[in-house]
């Protein structure tokens, strides 16, 4: 609420000293052309494609849908609801979690989660779900309640070199304003629809990045310790955004800025 | 369908296995780490505010760069690209949020700080050391504060802080 108050009046007296406008935000012409053109032609599905053969060497749908315990064609459906519990895990689990299991439940080698294959591959599997709605279940079970309110808490603390949280900068309070020339995206507002839309290929990396990596890349830029891929607090934090964007459509590999 | 498959005992078994082939990194001593310590109240350290220009050009430079080693421009007397660890200096990138003179690309998620001195020092509101709590640790006059902390976490120095105050509430052109 205080936010930007500093009191009414003085902020009238501020608004008179800031009619310098507004200036051009972050996409410069050449930008925009170039995600217009990528819209067209995702480099992405290349990669998708790739993870669809790894993936079918490696294991299959079939037998991932028997480790998990669905019929295969409800894959689909089941897919859109990750993060969740599964009893084979005993705890709450990514979809490329799901994937390290299903290798080592078909008797490969169990890819590492950093692993350019298990990112292709887990952009294949949730491409799976294409269509479907994001349908997250934080009441389903005590052990995703518990992620929940640990996903909430982690996306709420401040830390790191600027003291910065994610809900610093992605709050409903401040959603839309400028970070520099930047507009900071809502996570869960239907054209970020930042759940559904990740793996996507991140033009400013010039390659595909899975959303627990973008999350890293928030850390990164805010010199905040990155939390590393598969532990309990990031799984927390995936579940806590993914939830937030709950209802609105997958769509892999999208493009984004 | 699950319930047959846990009748088979090597399956049983396996999905025992399964649990313990996930990578499950553990995070706490990262986050211990990287946590911030609690809010209180910071008193400027005597000469704290200066008109000397060079003390002003450290706080401008500090304000308006996000970190020593990306900057276009070379830093001013008193502060260096990179700290002695050889790690980026980090700056305070303050106009990612607030606007003041001469500022380009600046965000608007901070109240502007242009004219600051004219309208919030010379008219009492605020005085230098408001500045320099807020930017040391803007947590403890408002809690709810999604600026950035400075001082407490030992991003910057209390000379450095000192900069930017001198700077803010400097007579601009
Ligand atoms: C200092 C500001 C800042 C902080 C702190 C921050 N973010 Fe971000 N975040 C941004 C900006 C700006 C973008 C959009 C960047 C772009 O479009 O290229 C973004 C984008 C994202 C996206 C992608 C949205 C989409 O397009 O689908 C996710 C997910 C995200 N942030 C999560 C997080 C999480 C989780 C944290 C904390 C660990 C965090 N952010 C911390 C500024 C921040
Ligand atoms: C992530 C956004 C952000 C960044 C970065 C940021 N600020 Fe702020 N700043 C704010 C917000 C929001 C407020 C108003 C809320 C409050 O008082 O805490 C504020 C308030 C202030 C005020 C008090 C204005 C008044 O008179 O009430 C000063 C002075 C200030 N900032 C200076 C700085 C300086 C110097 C830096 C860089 C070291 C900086 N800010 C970085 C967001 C930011």
């Amino acid at each position: 609420m205080r936010q930007r108050s500093i009191s009414a009046a003085l902020i009238c007296l501020a608004l008179l000293g800031s009619a310098n406008g507004e200036e051009k935000l972050s996409m410069s012409d050449a930008d925009r052309k170039m995600y217009a053109e990528l819209l067209e032609s995702n480099p992405a599905e290349m990669d998708v494609a790739e993870g669809e053969q790894l993936f079918g060497e490696l294991i299959g749908t079939t037998e991932y849908a028997k480790m998990l315990g669905v019929k295969e064609k409800e894959l689909p459906k089941y897919i859109a609801g990750f993060p969740r519990y599964i009893e084979p895990a005993k705890k709450v689990v990514t979809l490329a979690q799901s994937v390290q299991m299903a290798a080592a439940y078909a008797g490969k080698p169990v890819p590492k989660l950093e692993s350019k294959e298990m990112v292709k591959m887990s952009a294949y599997v949730k491409s799976l779900a294409n269509g479907q709605k994001t349908n997250i279940d934080v009441e389903a079970n005590a052990h995703m309640k518990e992620m929940m309110t640990l996903g909430q808490q982690v996306f709420e603390e401040r830390r790191g070199g600027r003291g910065l949280s994610c809900n610093n900068c992605h709050s409903k309070e401040i959603v839309g304003r400028r970070l520099r020339m930047q507009q900071l995206p809502d996570l869960g507002a239907k054209e970020t629809a930042a759940a559904g839309t990740w793996p996507a290929y991140r033009m400013t990396k010039s390659q595909m990045v899975t959303l627990d990596k973008r999350m890293q890349q928030c850390m990164k830029n805010a010199l905040m310790a990155e939390i590393p891929l598969g532990s309990r607090e990031i799984v927390a934090l995936e579940v806590y955004v993914t939830n937030k964007t709950k209802g609105n459509p997958i769509n892999i590999p999208s493009v984004k800025r | 369908m699950r319930k047959v498959l846990m009748l088979g005992l090597a399956t049983f078994l396996s999905a025992a296995d399964l649990s313990q082939v996930i990578e499950t990194p553990d995070a706490t001593a990262i986050l211990k780490k990287d946590a911030l310590p609690a809010a209180r109240a910071y008193t400027m350290i005597e000469g704290c505010v200066s008109d000397d220009p060079k003390a002003i050009a450290r706080g401008q430079y500090i304000f308006h760069t996000l970190n020593g080693k990306d900057a276009k421009e070379n830093p001013p007397e008193g502060l260096t690209r990179l700290l002695p660890n050889g790690k980026p200096k980090q700056m305070g990138n303050c106009v990612a949020c607030h606007n003041i003179e001469g500022a380009k690309g600046y965000g608007n998620i901070g109240p502007d700080l242009t004219k600051y001195k004219e309208l919030y020092i010379d008219s009492g509101v605020r005085n230098a050391q408001f500045v320099y709590q807020k930017i040391a640790d803007p947590r403890l006059d408002n809690p709810k504060s999604v600026m950035t902390v400075n001082l407490a976490n030992g991003l910057m120095n209390e000379r450095e802080v000192c900069d930017l105050v001198s700077y803010i509430i400097a007579p601009k052109k």
